[in-house]
């Protein structure tokens, strides 16, 4: 039989039918998928034995205890612990998925000047040379640890400056600082003992302050109750996640908080609702109206209340002075259920700002936020675990990745009671990384070596014998047998938390009302949460859904 | 039969015989594991016949997974016997210390995280519930690759059409929830993905 070009044709075609009705391309498809999905170059976890270690988030100030699983002794996953006494458990998502920051494309493995590699003694004998050319600042992100005593003691030897970048929860305490005098990093919020929060839009809901803290206060006192214990009023233009979850929602127009602060300190005086001691706001209720879109029967009516059930703590979403005179008027200040001295702050330090000199260089600490501009004119030592691009920075020096350093913290910021806690290096850091302390203190050995300083952290708070030292059982400081046998506890993942203040001396003056600080609201929280690199895991699950919306899509 | 319905038919037909038969053959390699080892034997002979005996948790309920050679050097010290395979585990791996590379047919990808603990001792599954007769077979199964995803064939399961499979076959993430979903039981993504 003769086959014909019609008969190929019709049998392809058969052929070309019959193949969907096999496995072919269903199991390949599924395969090629997996395949692509073990690429070489694309990490994989170790495989070995798994294990689980306690161990505390360095990304920010706040110190969140977390369970880490280790595979071969790598970490493959993170997830919180509910023993830490301020967090309960709670992760940020950026802390979630932090232990793939490791592997990130934008890692820093060499030193850098100006894009090419370049030893460490060259960077070592460039900060040499600036420094006895001129004075240097140094600029530190979290004050208060061990590692920041090495930064600040190098500039107090060498004639330089010390700068501390404050985030946005710290810059709202300022305005308490300058006019009690009590540095920034010693005051904080005592939201457990409030029974009214009025948030300028601060993002109370999504990860202010100590992630955890606000939320499982929210979910105990406030969530889905119609008289709530906790009432939390969020005064802000747009129906975020925090004004969604709140008792109620006051949409006022962009900018126009500290008028709105204004107007209400103004209510409350001229309608004696309050005893507090303020000076009277030179606002108008029609003023007010006209900038914030509300009605002045709105406004009043706001007025009583947040006085309804006090006591009442305004919390701005950066530095306000204005709703700081308000929470002075409301009597907020130094009494339970506001603004706090920590308890005890046995390792504070007055951030100092720029002092005006003249720098030569500055010297960037890892632990600053990469958004951070040097000033203008001077050499910029940065050192990163991640080069974060666009900023100028001359010398990119590689200091140790996520959960490879181990550190001390110190009281995280917003939190009114003290607390201590170690964060263990779970991995070696690589040959090629160092910290900006360690730098130092390769130029200068004559500093004080940052394990010394914890353990004569450790030896201070054993010998005042105060607080709580929290693990799977919480057991008073009084019950260790030693300072060791505390620092040994503390490495293991304790944390200590001291009792809670009862006497709280923090006298605020202020002889009129404060004008517009002239700082421009973030159009949103989320501008000022730009991470110069993400884990893919928040990438993909976070930043890209709904969950949170980036700068770009809510300006859009 | 009308010639084009013919030729057409010869064409869907070689499609199903290649899909059917030929591809499940040519998809997966087949290796043999480094020694025979037989199950059924080894309970009999050492009087365990429980899996942990060799397979234990430790005590911080992790799963120890294969016996290490020094669990195996418990009676093979000594050549038991003048197999080949009995040579070449106590002169290829026992006596030079050298790890057993053993191929796993169940082992699981590197993006997931699988605890026995989990399902052995919270769940109470059986060990047969997932791993069926391996342990007590003196089957010396040849281990089937597949080309493309490098995955064992356990993990897709037998039946190339994953039709008319035994319970206990299949490990693919379809599998672990099908049966999450039977037993009620709730997990999230990073449940299982790390």
């Amino acid at each position: 039989m003769k086959v014909s070009r019609r008969d190929l044709l019709l049998g392809t075609a058969g052929l070309t039918a019959g193949i969907f009705f096999t496995p072919v391309p269903w199991k390949v498809l599924d395969d090629v998928s997996v395949w692509t999905q073990n690429w070489p170059w694309i990490p994989q976890p170790a495989r070995g034995p798994v294990t689980t270690k306690l161990a505390a988030c360095t990304l920010c100030a706040s110190g969140c205890r977390m369970r880490v699983r280790m595979a071969a002794g790598f970490p493959v996953g993170v997830s919180g612990s509910a023993t830490h006494p301020l967090t309960k458990g709670a992760l940020c998502p950026l802390g979630f998925a932090a232990h793939q920051l490791n592997w990130h494309p934008a890692r820093l493995h060499a030193v850098r000047h100006h894009g090419h590699a370049v030893s460490w003694d060259e960077a070592r004998a460039a900060f040499e040379k600036a420094y006895s050319e001129g004075p240097v600042g140094i600029v530190d992100g979290h004050s208060g640890r061990a590692a920041s005593t090495v930064l600040q003691s190098f500039v107090a030897k060498h004639n330089g400056n010390y700068e501390v970048v404050l985030n946005p929860e710290e810059k709202s305490l300022l305005p308490y600082a300058q006019w009690s005098g009590v540095p920034v990093n010693s005051l904080g919020y005592d939201l457990e003992n409030a029974r009214t929060i009025v948030s300028f839009s601060a993002p109370l809901l999504d990860g202010w302050g100590i992630p955890g803290r606000f939320t499982h206060l929210w979910a105990e006192r406030a969530a889905g109750q119609p008289d709530p214990q906790l009432r939390l009023i969020q005064i802000e233009p747009k129906l975020s996640r925090t004004a969604s979850g709140a008792w109620r929602w006051i949409p006022i127009c962009q900018g126009s908080g500290e008028l709105l602060a204004a107007a209400l300190a103004k209510i409350l005086i001229e309608e004696r609702l309050v005893s507090g001691q303020s000076p009277a706001p030179p606002a108008s209720l029609t003023d007010a109206a006209t900038q914030t879109g509300l009605t002045a029967a709105a406004i009043r009516e706001l007025a009583y209340a947040i006085v309804e059930r006090r006591p009442t703590l305004c919390i701005s979403d950066g530095e306000s002075p204005a709703i700081a005179a308000l929470n002075l008027l409301l009597g907020a200040v130094g009494t339970p259920g506001g603004i706090l001295p920590k308890s005890v702050h046995p390792f504070a330090m007055p951030p100092a700002s720029a002092n005006g000199k003249s720098l030569r260089a500055v010297l960037i600490d890892s632990s600053v936020p990469w958004e951070y501009v040097p000033p203008a004119s001077t050499e910029v030592f940065r050192f990163a675990a991640w080069d974060g691009g666009g900023n100028r920075s001359d010398w990119l020096l590689p200091s140790p990745g996520y959960l490879e350093e181990s550190t001390d913290l110190p009281t995280p910021p917003t939190s009114a009671v003290a607390t201590y806690a170690i964060a263990p290096s779970l991995l070696a850091p690589s040959a090629e990384t160092k910290t900006a302390a360690q730098f130092l203190l390769q130029i200068d050995p004559t500093l004080s070596d940052v394990d010394q300083t914890i353990r004569a952290r450790c030896q201070e708070i054993f010998r005042a014998r105060r607080g709580t030292v929290h693990t799977e059982k919480p057991a008073p400081v009084t019950s260790f047998e030693s300072a060791a046998k505390f620092e040994e506890a503390l490495r293991a993942g304790a944390v200590w938390l001291d009792e809670p203040r009862t006497v709280s001396p923090l006298r605020c003056s202020l002889k009129e009302w404060p004008g517009n600080c002239g700082r421009r609201a973030p159009a949103d929280w989320v501008d000022l949460w730009e991470p110069p690199v993400l884990p893919p895991l928040a990438a993909k699950l976070y930043q890209e859904s709904s969950l949170r919306e980036t700068p770009q899509r809510s300006q859009s | 039969m009308n010639r084009n319905v013919f030729a057409f038919a010869i064409g869907l037909a070689v499609a199903l015989l290649a899909g059917w038969v030929i591809f499940p053959r040519v998809l997966y390699s087949h290796q043999q594991q480094p020694v025979d080892f037989l199950h059924k034997t080894h309970a009999e002979k050492s009087g365990n016949a429980d899996c942990e005996s060799c397979h234990p948790f430790a005590s911080d309920g992790s799963f120890a997974g294969l016996p290490q050679n020094d669990t195996c050097a418990g009676c093979h010290s000594d050549k038991l016997g003048t197999s080949p395979a009995e040579a070449k585990l106590v002169d290829v791996y026992l006596k030079p210390q050298a790890a057993t590379p053993w191929l796993v047919y169940s082992r699981q990808p590197a993006n997931v995280w699988f605890s026995h603990a989990i399902h052995v001792k919270r769940a109470g599954l059986a060990c047969s519930d997932c791993h069926g007769t391996l342990g007590a077979s003196d089957e010396k199964r040849v281990y089937e690759q597949d080309r493309i995803s490098g995955y064992s064939r356990d993990i897709w399961g037998h039946s190339i059409s994953r039709l008319r499979r035994a319970p206990h076959d299949g490990r693919t993430m379809s599998d672990c929830e099908d049966c999450h979903h039977k037993r009620h039981v709730e997990v999230g993504c990073f449940g299982c993905h790390q």
